[in-house]
């Protein structure tokens, strides 16, 4: 279970995060919405331990992230995916597949390049296993980005904005890809503006707004007029989402 | 006066030896300052304070003081105070040092230029600091440093011809004793002119197709 208890986070006199809870169960995918600055993004960075927390706790299994022993186990449970792929530059995409499970994991490098390759195939991407980031396109770069994190064999997936930086053509081959993960039962935490592809592969979803989670309900109460869309700022920001 | 290469002829020998060299005391050199430049490269991106302002006195000194007064001072100067080195160690020495000061400028902002992304998505995986410097930083900052570096090494080769002043008998060396010789210091120095711009000509070229190997992957079509 990865938890997130009372969470507070500033940057300077900029509160991102104010007292966020959210629990996300083994097999659950959990969308998170929100407009921009709503601390999403930063949200992930407290989960992943690249920002430190304020206040609060985050335990990814019971591991706490903020205890730099515990960290590493923590970090081994989850695996994250960025908006801008963060791909290493001079590695050929299966380096960037294999290099944590040999380096961090101990794998053996035959097995983890078979499993690398057997990656790449399943994003259809068989053939450019020895490709460089340089010479993929930006879709293909963030389907290399999903099997580096997947390579962890990760118990859950954090997908930071994992499309923004793409067009809709490439947004749609990433999408194809998560959808299919959301099917095997992969748990995730999405971070998205994908509004209707959250509303599709999510159990549920939440809103955050100024630093508070406002909305966390199952997907359908969400989208209910009942639900989540009785909150005026959420029915705000879905039918602004629609018109863009 | 007649120019005239040929009474050059007997000396050839000689003046390949002294080629010979000023290329091996730059080669060595080079590695010297590469090694020395990734050090202190390293020092100066370092957290501990005390580690970066050593780093940083060290760079400023050795830039800041002619080459020839620093080849003096290890030459001549340490004799004094029993500290004996024969002089191609000396001049390698020097060399090493001196370069590696400008190589460790090149080789700081190769590492300052590499994406935070990146140095972020090999924390998250796990890896460790020291495997994150020695599989993805290095790598990254050396590749983008091959040109820079390149200036560094033919600035070495112009350099190390001072190193005749402490009796090597490099390159600009045994030109002067040819000279001195034969009386015929036109010609001499004529080829020596030549061979010098020949030496650092094709430096440049090979750094330039090492350059493009390393960065080859940036330079196709996306495809």
């Amino acid at each position: 279970m990865l938890k997130v208890e009372n969470v507070k986070k500033s940057f300077g006199a900029a509160t991102v995060l104010n007292g966020v809870n959210l629990t996300v169960r083994p097999g659950e995918v959990v969308s998170i919405l929100g407009s921009s600055g709503s601390g999403k993004s930063t949200l992930i960075r407290c989960i992943n331990g690249l920002e430190k927390l304020d206040a609060g706790l985050i335990t990814v299994d019971e591991f706490d992230v903020s205890k730099p022993k515990e960290l590493a186990e923590a970090r081994k449970r989850s695996g994250t995916v960025f908006q801008l792929f963060n791909l290493y530059p001079h590695m050929t995409a299966l380096k960037n597949i294999t290099l944590a499970p040999v380096e961090v994991l101990k794998r053996p490098r035959d097995e983890a390049e078979a499993e690398g390759r057997a990656l790449l195939a399943s994003v259809g991407l068989g053939d450019r296993a020895d490709a460089y980031p340089a010479q993929l396109s930006g879709g293909q770069r963030q389907r290399v980005g999903i099997c580096r994190a997947l390579a962890m064999k990760p118990r859950y997936l954090l997908l930071d904005e994992v499309t923004s930086a793409l067009d809709p053509e490439m947004t749609a081959e990433v999408l194809t890809i998560l959808a299919k993960l959301a099917a095997e039962g992969t748990t995730m935490v999405f971070v998205t503006h994908e509004v209707e592809f959250a509303r599709q592969i999510s159990n549920r979803v939440v809103f955050l707004e100024k630093g508070t989670l406002l909305v966390d309900l199952p997907t359908k109460d969400f989208f209910d007029p009942a639900g989540g869309l009785a909150q005026p700022r959420v029915a705000q920001f879905l039918s602004k989402m629609r018109k863009d | 006066m007649r120019f005239d290469l040929t009474i050059l002829a007997p000396h050839i020998g000689f003046l390949a030896e002294g080629a010979l060299l000023t290329v091996q005391a730059c080669i060595l050199s080079l590695i010297g300052s590469v090694i020395l430049g990734m050090l202190v490269a390293i020092a100066r991106t370092s957290a501990a304070g005390w580690v970066r302002r050593l780093a940083f006195v060290y760079v400023d000194l050795f830039r800041n003081i002619p080459f020839i007064v620093q080849l003096f001072f290890f030459y001549y100067g340490l004799p004094e105070i029993g500290i004996y080195i024969d002089a191609f160690t000396t001049g390698v020495i020097a060399l090493s040092i001196a370069g590696g000061a400008y190589a460790s400028d090149v080789i700081r902002s190769g590492i300052l230029a590499i994406d935070n992304g990146i140095l972020e998505a090999a924390e998250v995986s796990g890896l460790s600091k020291r495997k994150t410097f020695t599989r993805i930083v290095l790598p990254i900052a050396l590749r983008t440093s091959v040109r820079p570096l390149g200036s560094v090494l033919i600035n070495m080769i112009l350099t190390s011809s001072i190193l005749s002043t402490i009796t090597l008998n490099e390159l600009t060396g045994s030109a002067k004793i040819v000279a001195s010789d034969t009386f015929r210091p036109f010609e001499i120095y004529v080829v020596l002119l030549v061979v010098y711009a020949a030496l650092t000509w094709l430096v440049s070229l090979g750094i330039g197709l090492l350059h493009r190997r390393l960065n080859r992957d940036m330079l196709e079509p996306v495809g």
